[in-house]
């Protein structure tokens, strides 16, 4: 699995603003916690999605998916997401971009202690809690 | 071996409220909980893994490995269910039942949820049957369940639906914005509306704290014991006593009978030494209060040349009529910020349509929710258009997390029989005792009924000023979950239910079922303090028989 894919896919689901994006606030340190216990036997179909990305952005734009622009990932996601690939996956990609998506989330919202949201960053964002002065 | 005058297996909502009564009364009580005392901390705030938002795991057990059930989907597919899957319709597996992490509304039902076949004839297909007792004759339990563990409300606001002797003994929790927000549009629309009444302490009361306004009412476990449940209430008055040994993971295999088919104890699992020891205690009465599917596979399990079917099956009944509620949800963008960050959230409601809907057979109550964490609310809650991923879903949790209003509510359950709790013999639990296999869905009346309250549910947001609606519908599906109810109803007749109007097993003079299985419908109001109220009832009956 190329080290870039994953923090480049999950920063496009939740892309970074004024408040941090996916990768900034620890979602892939909580994947990767999953992929080795509650969701260890989906971990070979997970990983096998994420090299498929990138074969995927290869085939259509001859660069890893990472590399490419943000207009040019965002388009990669959407044909996965629609099931509508231009290479041959091993696995069924839209029902791999629906756990893509909703583990990226569970990291991003769900408390810090899964992992991810550092700092409460995506409480603050939401108003869920008051930001805590500093 | 000791002879107890009382075993009670199950320590929820009904189980502890029975143990506290009998043993307040001078008889010695065995209760049995196959669960442990799970403190605060062991409840824990995982966002994942709770019982409302149970993704990984939940919270309030039974443990995921060793407890399986089997589910049959509407085509007829069954397939193993672990306890933290919906179709698992778990809820819970400690001490206190499902009111350790439940969120506490504490609704009466109805008068005329008591008299449903007669207000509403029979639909095809469906059981719908009247209860053998009526609103009046369950009114002073209430009142008695309100007082003894605390109800926070207003009877006033519901006395012309609802009516009372007297009113709740704490005042209803405080409205938030949104609550302002909803009343103003329900007037607007000529609803009444009232506060919901909550298992809650508002003020301090019956020796515990008052809330302090956290974020984790339902779902999670109370940090200063506000929220009140059997496990902080009775089962301690009843330890109190001297008179109640309460055993913690025993889990109950069978109801004993003797060579005439009298019920004598019961045989359960206990694993205090890390293997798996059979015990089995006797007593002059058992009582079943382990929720609606653990109570029906319990009877069913309990089989003998005298009783083939398991006991109280003779007309195979046990297990049958499983309900619990459909649930409606709407969702409102406001035009401004309605979240203030003050639990529980839930504050107000309308009863306005839990009967007289045109072409509807009962229909329910609306209230708004209780605060959701984040990541539920990305799950629960958002659009149905809006995109999953990317700069558009990012920019609605930040901007409208705290301006969306919720409505939702439990509907009415247009019961029929084929909905059920049976046994399946091939699979067993980490005892070797046959797991609870569940099939059949609700009736189609149900989901009519769940139809026109979403849709109540979107004109009442509308008329609070929401600029954007949406909803979600639930379909034809088994309804049990946490509301679990009507596998062992009470009724008059031993052909057509499970025991009599006190959850008296037919033909047994000493086995009762005193939880939500002996509901005959089960109102369109969350279901636990009319369990509370029954057991109540049936607890100082049976206190009068031993």
């Amino acid at each position: 699995m190329n080290p870039d894919t994953l923090p480049a896919v999950v920063d496009c689901l939740i892309p970074p603003d004024d408040f941090p994006g996916a990768y900034d606030a620890g979602v892939c340190d909580y994947i990767e916690q999953l992929l080795q216990t509650d969701l260890a036997e989906h971990a070979d179909f997970f990983r096998a999605g994420i090299d498929a990305i990138d074969t995927e952005a290869l085939a259509t734009y001859n660069a890893p998916f990472a590399a490419l622009t943000r207009e040019q990932q965002i388009a990669t996601l959407e044909s996965i997401e629609s099931g509508a690939v231009k290479t041959s996956w091993p696995i069924a990609p839209a029902r791999f971009f629906v756990m893509l998506v909703n583990t990226t989330a569970e990291g991003y919202y769900s408390d810090p202690q899964q992992g991810a949201n550092r700092g409460r960053a995506s409480w603050v964002m939401t108003g869920f809690e008051e930001a805590l002065d500093s | 071996m000791k002879n107890y005058d009382a075993i009670i297996v199950g320590t929820g909502a009904a189980g502890g409220i029975v143990a506290c009564v009998l043993a307040e009364a001078g008889k010695s009580v065995l209760l049995l909980e196959r669960g442990p005392a799970l403190s605060f901390s062991d409840v824990g705030r995982d966002h994942l893994r709770n019982q409302r938002l149970a993704i990984y795991g939940h919270n309030a057990g039974p443990e995921l490995i060793g407890n399986p059930r089997v589910f049959v989907d509407p085509e007829g597919r069954a397939r193993i269910v672990k306890p933290h899957e919906l179709d698992y319709h778990n809820n819970a597996a400690c001490v206190g039942g499902g009111t350790r992490v439940f969120g506490a509304q504490a609704w009466r039902f109805h008068p005329a949820d008591f008299r449903m076949a007669s207000k509403y004839g029979v639909p095809e297909g469906s059981s719908l049957a009247d209860w053998p007792i009526t609103y009046e004759t369950l009114e002073p339990f209430y009142e008695r369940a309100e007082w003894e563990l605390g109800v926070a409300g207003d009877g006033r606001s519901i006395q012309a639906e609802i009516p009372r002797m007297r009113n709740y003994p704490l005042p209803p929790v405080p409205p938030s914005p949104h609550t302002v927000a909803l009343q103003h549009g329900a007037r607007q629309l000529g609803w009444g509306t009232a506060p919901v009444p909550l298992l809650i302490n508002t003020e301090p009361y019956g020796g515990r704290a008052a809330c302090i306004e956290c974020k984790y009412c339902v779902g999670f476990a109370c940090p200063t014991d506000a929220k009140t449940g059997t496990q902080n209430t009775v089962i301690p008055r009843a330890l109190a006593t001297g008179n109640c040994e309460l055993r913690t993971s025993a889990v109950a295999e069978t109801i004993e009978t003797d060579d005439r088919g009298n019920v004598i104890g019961v045989s359960y699992f206990v694993n205090s030494s890390g293997t798996p020891q059979r015990e089995t205690a006797r007593s002059k009465l058992v009582i079943v209060s382990a929720g609606a599917i653990e109570s029906a596979r319990l009877l069913l399990n309990s089989r003998s040349s005298f009783h083939p079917g398991g006991l109280g099956n003779e007309h195979d009944q046990v297990g049958r009529n499983l309900q619990g509620h459909l649930y409606p949800r709407a969702y409102g963008l406001s035009p401004t910020r309605v979240f203030n960050g003050i639990g529980p959230g839930v504050t107000v409601a309308t009863i306005r349509f839990n009967h007289d809907n045109p072409g509807i057979i009962g229909g329910g109550m609306l209230a708004d929710d209780f605060i959701k964490p984040p990541i539920d609310f990305w799950y629960d809650s958002l659009p149905p258009d809006l995109p999953r991923w990317g700069v558009a879903n990012k920019r609605f949790m930040r901007d409208n997390y705290t301006r969306v209003m919720h409505v939702r509510g439990p509907v009415q359950d247009i019961p029929n029989p084929d909905g059920r709790v049976t046994i399946d013999e091939a699979v067993r639990d980490t005892w070797g005792i046959p797991v609870a296999r569940l099939s059949g869905t609700t009736h189609a009346a149900t989901v009519e009924s769940a139809e026109f309250m979403r849709e109540r549910g979107e004109e009442w947001l509308r008329a609070s000023g929401c600029e954007r609606v949406w909803s979600t519908q639930p379909g034809l599906i088994l309804s049990g979950r946490q509301h679990q109810a009507g596998t062992c109803r009470m009724g008059n007749e031993a052909k057509t239910s499970v025991t009599d109007e006190w959850g008296r097993v037919h033909n047994h003079d000493n086995l009762f079922v005193v939880d939500g299985s002996l509901h005959v419908t089960n109102g369109g109001f969350n279901p636990v303090l009319t369990i509370m109220a029954l057991a109540f009832r049936s607890a100082e009956y049976i206190a009068r028989l031993i």
